[in-house]
């Protein structure tokens, strides 16, 4: 799973993420605004 | 936009989705890997990413100003003004030759700000001007307002007035900052402005408790003095029910302290012969207790909370508190009755730093990690008011002991470009808290933050000596800086 940017680091602003990789929907034209939320 | 629901099934996300016609993708993230790895252990979390990959924001609860940045960066449009390099660990080189007599202005009189005071008075000849601004006329130890709100300690006990410092030849200025100017070097107050050839911005957080719907109605404040005397008075006059320690929102400054209120107000209820009448319930953003240490420290937490029948409920999108039905709300509108709410608000940076151009994508100042200079020459920043970028992604917590350490550091390396010999220090990301339980014990956690690629901090077995050397700590700490 390619989670990590090259430097082996979490993500961080500046790094790649491969969102297929991650069994999220790939990005759009414009990029893609991920948001990590939790129903009560 | 895609809805990621930490520890949520396929079917649960379906159902989310249905239920609040969301038309985007909600997915399920059940063994909570992406949420570990991609976010700093708190909800909500976003990360921006661009068409190519590339991640242009990841942050909690985002700063506005930071946002717009990014989303300009993503449609190619130039920005207004570029965020401090998050991640840097160069260290500014100084084009510019060290004044004679050179005016240090600290800004803050915190733990940060007295410490850095100190150390430099310490270094530097009289011919070097030390100037303290603080808008409060007294330092107060805060993380003793946990004693405070249980009755361990009285006002005069935990505050000291700043005006000592003139003692040891540090100027205080009790007065209020208003501007920063980084283009002509000099901050403004209601006296007057004051030039500086070194800036140390050691302001802290600034607690919001009026952004929260119905807080002033129903709360009490546990990051305020205020608060603290005022849960006081609620605990001894309680007589059962349900007790909530609410976390409003991330990040939030000493990780640990809604933990030990939590712990603290159960033993005082067992004192007082109320507690078999009492339930007491946690709600937090957070997965678990200090995210951002390992595992292993969140979960010696949550037991030692369980096996005190306190109930945690973490994950908690918290939105609003509604004080005619006393019930705290989640964003999905989910509600918890609470008879006795005490909640820690939203922290944001000072308005005068938000104004100021110092401000990084985060909301805070961005720094570089060992040196704590900003990107403006001669202009530090040390403890809550930055954001630090750990080696693992995550932040730095906002923690007294990292201020302290900080401000130890940017001393020396003050006190080496002006006198151009001694030792320059580094921050490596050492700390450590005690984190009471009542009963008169607590833990000890403590560790380095800087390792990669996950912090090291562990956890000492809770008991009666790591208490009182808490209480020897704080001793120790207003006399030696006092």
């Amino acid at each position: 799973m390619k989670v990590l940017d090259e430097s082996g680091k979490s993500v961080a602003a500046g790094s790649k993420l491969m969102l297929e990789d991650l069994g999220l929907p790939v990005a759009g034209e414009h990029g893609a605004l991920i948001v990590f939320w939790k129903r009560q | 936009m895609v809805y990621v629901g930490p520890f949520e099934t396929a079917d649960s996300c379906r159902k989310w989705k249905e239920e609040y016609d969301l038309t985007f993708p909600v997915v399920p993230d059940e063994e909570g890997v992406l949420f570990q790895r991609l976010t700093s252990g708190w909800v909500p979390w976003s990360i921006l990413v661009g068409p190519d990959g590339e991640v242009l924001f990841s942050e909690n609860e985002f700063d506005e100003t930071g946002f717009s940045v990014a989303i300009a960066r993503l449609f190619h449009q130039e920005a207004e003004a570029e965020p401090a390099a998050p991640e840097s660990t160069q260290p500014t080189p100084t084009a510019r030759g060290a004044p004679d007599t050179a005016n240090i202005v600290i800004l803050g009189g915190g733990a940060g700000g007295v410490v850095a005071a100190n150390k430099l008075r310490k270094r530097l000849g009289p011919d070097h001007r030390i100037v303290v601004i603080d808008r409060s006329p007294d330092h107060l130890f805060q993380s003793s307002l946990l004693w405070l709100m249980v009755g361990d300690r009285r006002e005069d006990q935990i505050r000291r007035p700043l005006e000592r410092l003139t003692r040891k030849g540090i100027e205080f200025l009790h007065d209020e900052v208003l501007e920063i100017d980084l283009e002509r070097r000099r901050v403004r107050t209601r006296e007057g402005p004051i030039h500086f050839d070194y800036l140390i911005v050691a302001l802290g957080a600034q607690t919001i408790p009026e952004s929260v719907e119905g807080f002033s109605e129903m709360a009490h404040d546990l990051y305020s003095l205020e608060g603290c005397r005022n849960i006081q008075k609620a605990l001894d006059t309680f007589t059962g029910g349900r007790v909530g320690v609410l976390v409003t929102s991330m990040p939030f400054k000493c990780p640990a302290a809604p933990y030990e209120a939590a712990l603290l107000i159960e033993s005082y209820l067992r004192t007082r012969g109320v507690r078999d009448r009492s339930e007491i319930h946690l709600y937090t953003p957070e997965h678990q207790p200090m995210p951002v240490a390992e595992t292993a420290l969140g979960g010696a937490i949550v037991e030692i909370l369980r096996r005190r029948g306190i109930h945690f409920h973490p994950l908690f999108t918290f939105e609003k508190i509604r004080p005619d039905t006393r019930e705290i709300v989640a964003a999905d509108g989910h509600a918890e009755r609470v008879d006795l709410l005490i909640a820690v608000p939203p922290h944001r940076a000072p308005e005068v730093v938000r104004s100021s151009g110092l401000l990084g994508v985060s909301g805070w100042i961005h720094v570089d990690p060992e040196t704590l200079r900003t990107e403006h020459e001669g202009v530090f920043a040390i403890g809550d008011v930055t954001a630090i970028r750990l080696p693992s992604g995550k932040s730095l917590p906002k923690a007294g002991v990292f201020a302290h350490n900080e401000a130890e550091v940017v001393a020396s390396q003050i006190a080496y470009e002006i006198r151009g010999r001694g030792r320059q220090a580094r921050f490596d990301g050492k700390g450590y808290c005690w984190i009471e339980i009542g009963d008169g014990r607590a833990g000890f956690a403590g560790g380095r933050f800087y390792s990669d690629p996950e912090p090291r901090v562990r956890i000492a077995r809770p008991g009666r000596l790591w208490h009182w050397g808490k209480v020897a700590f704080e001793k120790w700490w207003l006399r030696r800086w006092f």
